[in-house]
This record gives structure tokens, C-alpha cells and sequence, in this order.
């Protein structure tokens, strides 16, 4: 297709501007195949946490977008993501979850690889080979870039990607809400117990738009709350200490992340959490307080819940998590979720935390049964000929400016849709071919980046400003 | 002749190879299809002798 005509295509199904966003994007299997190669293969994807693989040797079976991949460390303490598919013939060369291995061996003929992906063994290698494959050449595919953020690896097929550091822009501040250690400390975290897999029987980006940031459905969790499943046995949280602060909703469109988080506008005296359990809350009072002590002013941005373009999500303190949404057919989702905890927080802490995180999240955790409630329904009520004709609406605080806070992308302050068209217009980037380097505002087809646009920090200057020419407030929509 | 069983063998056992070379084991990942063995004697090679290879399961044809 011609660049025109797939851009033109592509902006049919969504229109920003107006906030509308066609259900084909939810349950069209054509879409879908497009999405594998023009967004799975070129972003930067999560494939799992440092703490997985120790030792040389371990190893964490994980998937970047449909593909199966490992991770590994090798003899040298290199960490490795490889293409989990035999150079031979093509079969799954690692077939188990995670564990310890000084070579993966294909079992189909049985050529050998090292942790390091280098072919080490082909049977016959001498008698019938005659020596003449050139072993070099056959190892596992690897990863072109990958780098190891705060413990979490993350990994692109994309050569050409920008380096993590800036595809993530702005989104750090919040991501870091996530993977710094409660006390302040920079990175420290680890995976507490397995990772939670499951099938949902619908799109990807119902649930990577969700936790980009929708803050709407409240409303859905309210049996939850009822039922009392927070650390203190009130409601689904503790979260006293954002009654005083400003919520931040923070959109990226020019990387596609998404984030809230709560702004606290003052310096805020602890307010007491885990209650029901003093050896925890003693533990998080000497964090917060620690942190404060660390950080400064900012420690003052608490953070909520996000999604890093185009399929990871967290939850950065209640619970404390990272989840995948494995793009696995139009109408289907594996998610897979992890749980983090500070290395080195005392046991109790980790295991009211383990029970507290359960009960939240993951297929039998309250609120995550709510959220997929949600999505499956929207999935068979928009497959029809006649649903998929009536766009999906998003136009929630569109147009709108909700004022300046120091903190980059834009910002909203109240609840707002304006996380997901962002989430949406850099989907439009990338399906339209655009995915490059983020400084261009992803864009490819030689129009201006949006007025004063940088990369990961567009603020508001102004408030009440009309949209720009393009049509997009600048700070609201 | 019963087919053997890689996954039983432990470091140090000896085995006896299709092209009458003797190797000992000198560790096992367990697949069941290689081992990581040292030459003690090779009528084919005598400079492998002390050196190391993987061992594929097919060319393993006694425990000695
Ligand atoms: S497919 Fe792996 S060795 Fe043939
Ligand atoms: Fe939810």
C-alpha cells in the first residue's frame, strides 16, 4: 500500500481529534497481523526481571509479542534474549517455563546451542556435515538491543529503535515510581514468587489502555471496595496520602505511554497504611520517611498505575506490579503478570504483601477479575457487522487545559481520556510506518512535529488556549 | 545391545563410543541427548585424547 494510502487508512479508524477510534481496531485479524510487524517487531519490549536469572545458566521463558524468546545469563553473566526457534528446522528449542541449563538442546535432531546462543553441538557434525557448516553462523537469533533498566529487561528486534532511554522520554519519572526501592534507593526491586499467566478472550490494547491510564471505571471495582481487600481491610488500597494530593494524569502521544500518578503539592507527614499488620506498617512509615529524607520535592510524585507503549503495564505501590499483554490473535490476550517487592524488605513485609497482591490482581485477584469482565464483554458485543460500525468514544477532556504541574508530557489533573488518544495516536504512528526515532514525533510523512513539542516534556504554557491548527489542544487533548 | 539411558550418566563413568573411543563423562546437562565428555583414548585421533567434546547420544554405544 502506498504510504498515503495506508496513512489515510489508518487515520480513518482513528481520529484523535475528535476522539473517536474505530472497533476494527479491537477485533479485526487483519489489523491484528499488521500490528505483529509494524509495532511488535520495532518497540521496546519488557521480557522480564534480573532477579529471574541469578546464576549462569538461568533462565526465564518469556515472549515479545507472538514470539517466544529466552532469557538467560551466560557463564560470562551476560544477559541474553533469544529467538526460541531451532536455525535446523524451526522447533521450539526451550520448551519449559524457566530453570537452569549449561546448553539449550533442540529435540527434534538435536543441535546444541550455549546460553550465549552459540551453536555448540550438531550431531554428525564430522561423518556427515564433513565439518562443512559453518557453526558461527547458525546460533540462536538474538536481540539487537536490550538493556537492563533498574532490573527489568527490556528488548527490540528493531536495530534502528532509539535507545530505551529515550523511547521512554518522560514516562521515567513514572516508571521509577515502580522500580525504585520504597525507601528512595534507586532500582533494588526483585520478583516475588511466580509469574500469574492467562488467556483473555480479547485485544491487547483493551488492557494496555485500561492501565495507560483509565481512570473512569472506578466504578467497576466498587463490589471490591465493598468487599474491603486493602491492606487495611478498607476498600481496594490504602490511599489516605492522595486525599491532599494533585491526581497527574501524564499522556506521551509522540512515544504512546501513559501514566497517573498522585502529586503531592506540599511536604506530607506519613499517613498509615497496613495497619492491621505493625511490623509492615512500621516498615512503610521508615520508607516513606526515608524517601522523603532521599528525594526531596521529588518525593512527592506518588505513583499509580501506567502503560509503557505498546504492552506493559504497572502498578507501582498497591500493588506492586508489572504485567505483559501478549498479543495472541485479534480476540486474544495472554496476560502474564509479575510482582515485585524490595530485595531486601524483611520476610513479613514480603509476605503480607504476597497475600495483599493476590487477592488484588492476577485470574483470581478481585479487581483484575472486574477489569476482564469488562474487556471479554466489549470484545463479543463489538465483533458483530453491524457493532463494528459505531466508533468507540474518547472524548472525554477533550480540548480541554488543565494548567501547568512540573512534571513532563501532558498533563490532565482530573479524570480525562486524554491518556488513550495518546496511547492511540502513537498506534496511528506505527501502523502508519512511523515508528521511528521520537524527536520526530513519530511521524514519516514530512509534517512539523506539533509546536513546541519535545520529546517526553510537553507542558501546557497556557491555560485556555483553542486547539492548535492540527486541531489538538496542546495540553488537553 | 540396550539402549542407554544419558540422563543416568553421572560425572566420571566411562563410556565407549561408535568409532571404538574411550570418554569420560565429565558433566551432564541432562537432555538426554549430549554429554560433555573427556577423550582417554581416540584409534581415530590420538590428539584428542585429554580434550573435551560434547558426546551425541547415537555415538554412544557402551558404558565401559
Ligand atoms: S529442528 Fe532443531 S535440530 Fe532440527
Ligand atoms: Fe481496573
Amino acid at each position: 500500500m502506498a504510504r498515503t494510502a495506508r496513512h489515510d487508512a489508518i487515520h480513518a479508524l482513528v481520529d484523535v481529534k475528535q476522539g473517536l477510534i474505530s472497533r476494527e481496531l479491537f477485533v479485526n485479524e487483519e489489523l491484528y497481523q499488521q500490528e505483529q510487524e509494524r509495532l511488535f517487531a520495532h518497540c521496546w519490549l519488557f521480557v522480564g526481571h534480573e532477579s529471574q536469572i541469578p546464576k549462569p545458566g538461568d533462565y526465564f521463558v518469556s515472549a515479545m509479542g507472538e514470539e517466544s524468546v529466552i532469557l538467560t545469563r551466560d557463564r560470562e553473566q551476560r544477559i541474553h534474549v533469544f529467538l526460541n526457534t531451532c536455525r535446523h528446522r524451526g522447533m521450539k528449542v526451550c520448551r519449559y517455563d524457566e530453570g537452569n541449563t549449561p546448553v539449550f538442546t533442540c529435540p527434534y535432531h538435536g543441535w546444541s546451542y550455549g546460553t550465549d546462543g552459540r551453536l555448540v553441538g550438531v550431531p554428525y557434525y564430522r561423518e556427515c556435515y564433513q565439518e562443512q557448516l559453518d557453526k558461527a553462523e547458525w546460533g540462536l537469533v538474538e536481540v539487537p538491543q536490550l538493556v537492563n533498566y533498574k532490573g527489568t529487561i527490556w528488548a527490540t528486534w528493531d536495530e534502528a529503535a532509539p535507545p530505551f532511554a529515550e523511547y521512554l522520554g518522560g514516562m521515567k519519572v513514572h516508571l521509577d515510581t515502580l522500580l525504585d526501592c520504597r525507601d528512595g534507593r534507586e532500582g533494588g526491586s526483585e520478583v516475588l514468587g511466580g509469574v500469574q499467566k492467562w488467556v483473555m478472550p480479547c485485544n491487547w490494547k483493551f488492557a494496555a489502555e485500561n492501565f495507560a491510564g483509565d481512570a473512569y471505571h472506578n466504578i467497576s471495582h466498587r463490589s471490591v471496595d465493598l468487599a474491603g481487600i486493602g491492606p487495611s481491610g478498607a476498600g481496594r488500597r490504602d490511599t489516605v496520602e492522595r486525599s491532599t494530593a494533585q491526581r497527574l494524569g501524564a499522556s506521551f502521544p509522540d512515544l504512546g505511554h501513559g501514566a497517573v500518578s498522585f502529586l503531592q503539592l506540599d511536604d506530607v507527614p506519613y499517613t498509615p497504611s497496613y495497619q492491621n499488620t505493625p511490623i509492615v506498617e512500621e516498615y512503610f512509615r521508615h520508607c516513606y520517611e526515608e524517601r522523603k529524607r532521599r528525594l526531596g520535592k521529588d518525593a512527592r510524585l506518588l505513583g499509580l498505575v501506567g502503560n509503557v507503549f505498546p504492552n506493559t503495564a504497572y502498578l507501582a505501590r498497591q500493588p506492586r506490579s508489572i504485567a505483559v499483554w501478549h498479543p495472541r490473535g485479534a480476540l486474544k490476550t495472554e496476560a502474564w503478570r509479575w510482582f515485585l517487592v524490595d530485595a531486601d524488605a524483611p520476610p513479613e513485609v514480603k509476605d503480607v504483601l504476597r497475600h495483599y497482591y493476590l487477592r488484588y490482581s492476577g485470574p483470581a485477584g478481585m479487581t483484575e477479575q472486574d477489569d476482564m469482565e469488562n474487556w471479554n464483554y466489549a470484545t463479543l458485543a463489538s465483533k458483530g457487522v453491524i457493532a463494528r460500525r459505531y466508533p468507540y468514544n474518547y472524548q472525554m477532556g477533550l480540548g480541554q487545559d488543565y494548567g501547568t504541574y512540573d512534571s513532563p508530557g501532558v498533563l490532565t489533573d482530573r479524570i480525562a481520556e486524554q491518556n488513550q488518544r495518546g496511547f492511540y495516536e502513537r498506534w496511528a504512528a506505527y501502523m502508519d510506518g512511523a515508528r521511528t526515532d521520537p524527536r520526530n514525533g513519530g511521524r514519516n510523512d514530512g509534517r512539523a512535529t506539533r509546536k513546541g513539542a519535545r520529546p517526553g516534556a510537553h507542558r501546557p504554557e497556557s491555560r485556555g488556549k483553542p486547539p492548535d491548527a492540527d486541531g489538538r489542544s496542546r495540553s488537553g487533548g | 545391545m540396550s539402549v542407554i539411558n544419558l540422563r543416568h550418566l553421572q560425572p566420571g563413568t566411562k563410556i565407549g563410543l561408535a568409532d571404538g573411543s574411550t570418554v569420560e563423562v565429565v558433566s551432564n546437562p541432562l537432555d538426554g541427548i549430549w554429554v560433555f565428555a573427556r577423550y582417554l583414548s581416540s584409534p581415530r585421533d590420538t590428539s584428542l585424547i585429554g580434550t573435551e567434546e560434547m558426546i551425541f547420544a547415537q555415538d554412544i554405544v557402551e558404558i565401559r
